[in-house]
């Protein structure tokens, strides 16, 4: 690579760039799908039972390699969060004044008009997770720790709230992730549009199935 | 037909600017939205007033130059139309009718409903053009490109730089009108030896005028005059990530 002066650095042109900054949002985003897709996976387990879902747990927590998963991970969360919240502060100053009356004519969703907001509650969600679960006491095993919280109506009804608006974050987040690296086709777009909302529904559904199960209808301890 | 109208008048740059209410009387409803309002201001001259600033220039969609923001869209209400070809029969009797400019940091205003797009006209001048030197028409088989291709490039080609995509996007953002200059060239032959040169560089001259970052709302799309597609976008996000990545310029 050649570096001689800050202007000239491909990396740090493309990175500075609004297409680079978009880039490494949608990017970072689509892996984050992975990630989610993985941890319903596993989360499954909680419907087998206490002794699979700890052992489960502890398979997870004594893989070796589960430090370098999670700082991968909390890079993508932090490169994902960072340069969407650089970006959305560039947009506002790009209409110093608003107009008196608005209205598009077609192309936004209910998804895409939420994003600053359904992206501020899945952030909030994030801390209150990690810090009940992630760093929580499970001396007694995981699924105790999280069954009991589950029981917790309003631990669990602000679970089901959260996912639904990480579900709605989704079902434009998905689709907009391969728009702006570019894979865009008068073919597999239309496809792609209503997979957005498949893959939402399934994290909202997925995940918020624990909770409703354990806190509303009545899920064993 | 009667119309109340709520048209935005700001005397420069640095008036503060607000909504004035007029009454719009005797429309006919064919006449096209431009011409309303030459009727509204042939009355304000008449009164001595001071007729509504507005761009207008060939009056037949092609040309670009007119814009005004009708009820909070881009060119009004009907799909694919600029403000020239809106005909006030789309409205009803005694409708009220909130009028107002195209509005971005990159589109500063002149004065009422007229603003200043200038911005674009830069981000041509850094890569908007095929550097050859003029002579003859070339024998039109010795470029060879196929008539799906060529197809698509006009279809890119069909914008008119009105800026309808900048006004009508949420962030601002001037992205379709980029992608659809940068695709116009990317597909067609003349179009390649600057290909990467051109992605980057209009790219930092969308960038350096103030314009927001595309977030994929796509009301870019539904606001275009011309139908230009967001596909355009996607090409530019491919042409400027090749450019960046394996362009050695």
């Amino acid at each position: 690579m050649n570096c001689e002066s800050a202007s000239k650095c491909r990396v740090t042109a493309f990175m500075t760039s609004s297409l680079g900054k978009k880039f490494t949002v949608g990017a970072a985003g689509l892996l984050l799908c992975g990630f989610l897709l993985v941890h319903l996976a596993g989360n499954m387990f909680l419907f087998v039972g206490e002794g699979a879902f700890n052992h489960y747990a502890e398979l997870l927590a004594h893989n070796e390699l589960l430090p370098l998963a999670e700082a991968v991970l909390a890079l993508l969360f932090i490169a994902h969060i960072v340069f969407a919240i650089k970006v959305r502060f560039e947009n506002a100053g790009a209409r110093p004044v608003a107009y008196e009356s608005y209205d598009d004519k077609g192309g936004r969703t209910m998804g895409s008009k939420s994003m600053s907001y359904t992206a501020a509650l899945v952030l909030l969600f994030v801390i209150v997770h990690l810090k009940t679960f992630r760093f929580g006491d499970d001396k007694d095993g995981l699924y105790k720790l999280v069954v009991d919280w589950f029981h917790n109506p309003l631990y669990a009804g602000f679970y089901v709230v959260a996912l639904a608006g990480l579900g709605l974050h989704l079902s434009h987040g998905f689709q907009s992730g391969f728009q702006t690296l570019g894979l865009n086709h008068p073919k597999y777009t239309p496809i792609i549009r209503k997979l957005s909302i498949a893959f939402a529904l399934l994290i909202f559904l997925g995940f918020a199935s624990m909770p409703i199960y354990f806190g509303f209808l009545g899920g064993p301890r | 037909m009667k119309l109340t109208l709520k048209v935005w008048r700001q005397k420069g740059h640095n008036d503060k600017g607000s909504l004035v209410e007029y009454q719009a009387k005797d429309v006919s409803p064919d006449m096209s939205f431009l011409e309303m309002l030459d009727v509204v201001n042939e009355g304000l001259i008449k009164k001595g007033e001071d007729a509504i600033a507005f761009d207008s220039d060939c009056r037949e969609g092609i040309c670009g130059m007119c814009s005004l923001v009708i009820n909070g869209k881009p060119h009004g209400p009907e799909l694919g139309t600029a403000t020239c070809q809106l005909h006030m029969r789309t409205f009803s009797d005694g409708d009220t009718i909130v009028v107002e400019p195209f509005r971005a940091r990159a589109f500063p205003p002149v004065k009422d409903l007229a603003v200043d797009r200038s911005s674009f006209d830069r981000i041509m001048q850094a890569g908007g053009y095929v550097s050859v030197n003029t002579g003859n028409a070339p024998e039109a088989n010795a470029n060879l490109i196929s008539h799906h291709t060529a197809e698509k490039a006009m279809d890119a080609a069909a914008c008119i730089g009105c800026g309808a995509c900048v006004a009508a996007c949420p962030n601002a953002s001037a992205m379709l009108f980029v992608a659809a200059k940068v695709s116009q060239y990317a597909l067609l032959p003349q179009g390649q030896p600057e290909r990467a040169k051109r992605a980057m560089a209009m790219r930092e001259a969308m960038d350096d005028e103030g314009f927001g970052n595309c977030s994929n709302e796509y009301a870019c799309e539904a606001a275009c005059p011309k139908d230009i597609k967001v596909e355009n976008i996607a090409r530019l996000n491919r042409e400027h990530l090749r450019a960046m990545i394996c362009s050695d310029e």
